[in-house]
């Protein structure tokens, strides 16, 4: 499937400097890299250096079987884990399934709305 | 009609070698097909039908900027998802249609099975813990009611079939 993943990925520090790589062929136009390259004053902003978190919510609907199954299939955890997480969904409240950048966060938020959960996201504390 | 497929023990559906194997009768399969449309048109309905909510969850909690971009960004793509999980799974299940479901077509029959419970559950407004084995309830709504209406009859439907399902892709 198709997916369109619009938001720039931002994470930490990187600055990705392409004009290294601009056109060196005489006349013939090859580059698509922008003309200039911002450097983010980070100075005053470390919320970028922490990684997003994705929270599974406990919702009245859902199947306990299928909370399970759904994070076996999309994270790729073991059975026992699967249960684990969502036996504190179930129990707590709420269970933190993944985390990671803030594009990667958002994709596991999306597949895991496509699947019906409650997913939310934000950055660690 | 349940009763007799427990009595026999034979799910309605089920891992078999190359596929899936689908044991509804025609009833069933012609509801659930009719399912699948009544979802199709509150997906594609004008507005933000309230029946919808928890299908389009919010991903920032505590963002108004960051939730608003991923909700234009990402909404029509999770309509476009559930549209072609739908139409999947009206091919896998129609009537007529009697060899074995792929992989993804289960998978498509799973979510959009669960979607549909999701629609129904707001629409009955369960809320409470459920010891059978929901997160929570569906049997009592806080009104008081029986729970025993023709629709949380089609909920626990719903919910057998779709435990089922889970059971037949989950690795034995």
């Amino acid at each position: 499937m198709c997916r369109r993943w619009a938001i720039p990925a931002v994470d930490g520090n990187r600055v990705f400097d392409t004009r290294h790589r601009r056109g060196t062929l005489e006349g013939v136009p090859t580059t698509l890299e922008p003309t200039e390259v911002i450097d983010p004053d980070l100075s005053d902003d470390v919320s970028v250096d922490r990684p997003w978190i994705v929270i599974v919510w406990n919702d009245p609907v859902n199947l306990m079987s299928y909370v399970t199954f759904v994070f076996q299939k999309l994270f790729g955890y073991s059975l026992e884990k699967a249960t684990a997480l969502m036996l504190d969904v179930h129990e707590k409240g709420r269970a933190v399934v993944a985390s990671g950048g803030r594009e990667e966060a958002e994709m596991h938020v999306f597949r895991l709305h496509e699947h019906s959960l409650w997913a939310t996201m934000e950055q660690e504390s | 009609m349940i009763g007799r497929r427990r009595r026999e023990f034979v799910g309605p559906i089920e891992a078999v070698e190359g596929g899936w194997q689908v044991n509804l009768d025609v009833e069933e399969r012609h509801l659930l097909v009719r399912l699948m449309g009544e979802l199709r048109a509150l997906l594609t309905g004008p507005g933000d039908h309230e029946l919808l909510a928890r299908l389009f969850p919010t991903a920032y909690t505590d963002d108004e900027e960051k939730e608003a971009e991923y909700q234009r960004l990402m909404r029509e793509e999770l309509v476009a998802s559930r549209l072609e999980a739908i139409e999947r799974v009206e091919s896998a299940i129609a009537p007529e249609r009697r060899d074995l479901l792929d992989e993804e077509e289960t998978l498509a029959f799973m979510q959009s099975l669960n979607a549909v419970r999701i629609v129904l559950g707001t629409m009955l407004d369960i809320s409470d813990d459920d010891p059978d084995g929901d997160l929570a309830t569906h049997h009592e709504g806080d009104d008081g009611s029986s729970g025993d209406s023709p629709e949380h009859h089609l909920y626990d439907f719903l919910s057998w079939l779709l435990e089922w399902t889970v059971r037949s892709l989950s690795p034995s």
